[in-house]
């Protein structure tokens, strides 16, 4: 039973992982237009912990894309210097959609193994049950 | 008659038979399981509290409560089989 007590706890810490890149993701949406925000980039690491079974990942420090601003011409807004331009944020909507949709077959792909420990280690109890 | 009974059980006394068994090898293997069983159950239900009062992770509530699930259906499964052989043991013709 331990194997598969391992492998729940790997499934749910992929799903965990997955749910922090989803709440970086949403942020950048977020604040796509909010001037002089950089983009955040989610990485992931292997967990070494006492508790964690082997093999548990987690998402990493929170990294900033350093990619340059771009400027953007608007005289009458509040943050525009003198030659009319602000710097807007790094966000590209595309790429934070794609990033989404990869971290929801990600989590649909732990979603799935986490399923089908359950229902093998549901078999081998009706194979006992009999 | 009232003699004879005192004297059975005075006989039946130190019989082995009357003495409180002694838990062999296999008795700390099954208290083991079931403290192991018992702490399952009790961290699924701890759980399955901080989620609800202080909306902790859903996902280890998630994986808590298939643990438990798992280790319950363990439990019971062992359980009808014990009880199965001693109903077994119980229909012997003596």
């Amino acid at each position: 039973m331990t194997d598969f007590s391992n492998a729940l706890s790997v499934a749910a810490s992929g799903m965990r992982a997955q749910a922090q890149r989803l709440t970086h993701v949403s942020e950048n949406i977020a604040n796509a237009d909010t001037p002089g925000y950089q983009r955040k980039v989610t990485s992931f690491e292997v967990e070494r912990g006492m508790d964690a079974p082997e093999g548990s990942v987690r998402p990493g420090p929170v990294r900033l894309d350093r990619s340059e601003l771009p400027l953007i011409y608007e005289p009458g807004h509040p943050m525009a210097d003198e030659t009319g331009h602000f710097e807007g944020s790094n966000v590209d909507l595309v790429i934070e959609l794609a990033d989404a949709r990869e971290a929801q077959r990600s989590y649909e792909a732990n979603l799935r193994i986490f399923d089908q420990i359950r229902q093998m280690s549901s078999s081998l109890n009706d194979l006992l049950r009999r | 008659m009232d003699i004879r009974q005192t004297l059975a059980a005075h006989s039946y006394a130190p019989s082995p038979l009357t003495q409180q068994p002694q838990p062999a090898d296999g008795g700390d293997i099954f208290t083991q399981a079931v403290s192991g069983f018992a702490d399952t159950l009790a961290q699924g239900e701890a759980q399955a509290r901080a989620a609800m009062t202080t909306g902790a992770d859903p996902h280890s509530l998630v994986t808590a409560l298939a643990q438990t699930e798992l280790a319950v259906e363990t439990a019971v499964t062992i359980r009808d089989r014990v009880v199965e052989a001693y109903q077994e043991i119980l229909r012997m013709p003596v």
